[in-house]
């Protein structure tokens, strides 16, 4: 029987790692976004080349401290045969979020120039947020798919 | 009825002067998270895997892997 054990609270050194990576980009994405897009209807300018960097910087330094941090309180940090294997795996599902999420894109794009009405996100901006946000939720499905076989087993 | 592979790691630890799963991953090479998923039948190990354990425990590879009928529920 294949379930979930949640009352399992006994995370190894790569889950710990995937929890903060997970909670690190729905964090400072989740913001990001959420001020881009509530922007966009208003002001379908680009986004500053400073503001990206600051959102790139905040991901790293954030980052660099949780792992910081997982790693000093783990002592095992090895990898072996199934977490390259759920890795593995968990790309798939990355690829097939973004593969569909750009299908999404490329289909409205073509009903917005068939039928002349342009959206905000058949703006360049829009379209800039629109694939970030696709790289972000691939990015974010690589991580959910890695904890999910972590939990569940194969 | 499914066939799936199913083993008696944890009766052997224990048989081998209760050995941890955290020796049994460090005379294997992978990391004891695995040891309790393939413990759990949870995971398959490759063949390699499979063999060091086999190894490690000095039984023949069927006395510790079988492949029998289990119920899928």
């Amino acid at each position: 029987m294949c379930t979930m054990d949640l009352s399992n609270r006994d995370f190894s050194y790569r889950e710990q790692g995937l929890i903060a990576s997970l909670f690190v980009t729905l964090i400072v994405f989740g913001g990001y976004f959420y001020s881009a897009f509530t922007k966009l209807a208003l002001n379908p300018a680009m986004p500053s080349i400073a503001e990206l960097i600051f959102v790139v910087i905040l991901v790293i330094v954030f980052e660099s401290i949780m792992q910081i941090f997982i790693r000093l309180k783990n002592t095992s940090q090895s990898e072996d045969e199934r977490d390259r294997l759920i890795e593995k795996i968990s790309y798939k599902y990355g690829y097939w979020v973004l593969s569909a999420c750009t299908w999404f894109l490329l289909v409205q794009l073509l009903l917005d120039a068939t039928f002349d009405h342009l959206t905000v996100f058949s703006t360049p901006s829009g379209i800039f947020h629109l694939l970030l946000l696709f790289f972000v939720l691939a990015e974010v499905a690589h991580f959910v798919v890695q904890l999910y076989y972590y939990r569940r087993g194969f | 009825m499914a066939k799936k592979i199913t083993n008696n790691i944890r009766k052997l630890r224990f048989a081998a002067d209760e050995m941890s799963q955290q020796t049994l991953a460090e005379k294997v090479g992978v990391t004891r998270q695995t040891i309790i998923a393939i413990e759990k039948d949870r995971y398959s190990p490759s063949l390699e895997v499979a063999f060091k354990i086999a190894d490690v425990f000095g039984s023949p590879f069927e006395e510790i892997f079988n492949y029998q009928e289990s119920e899928v529920i």
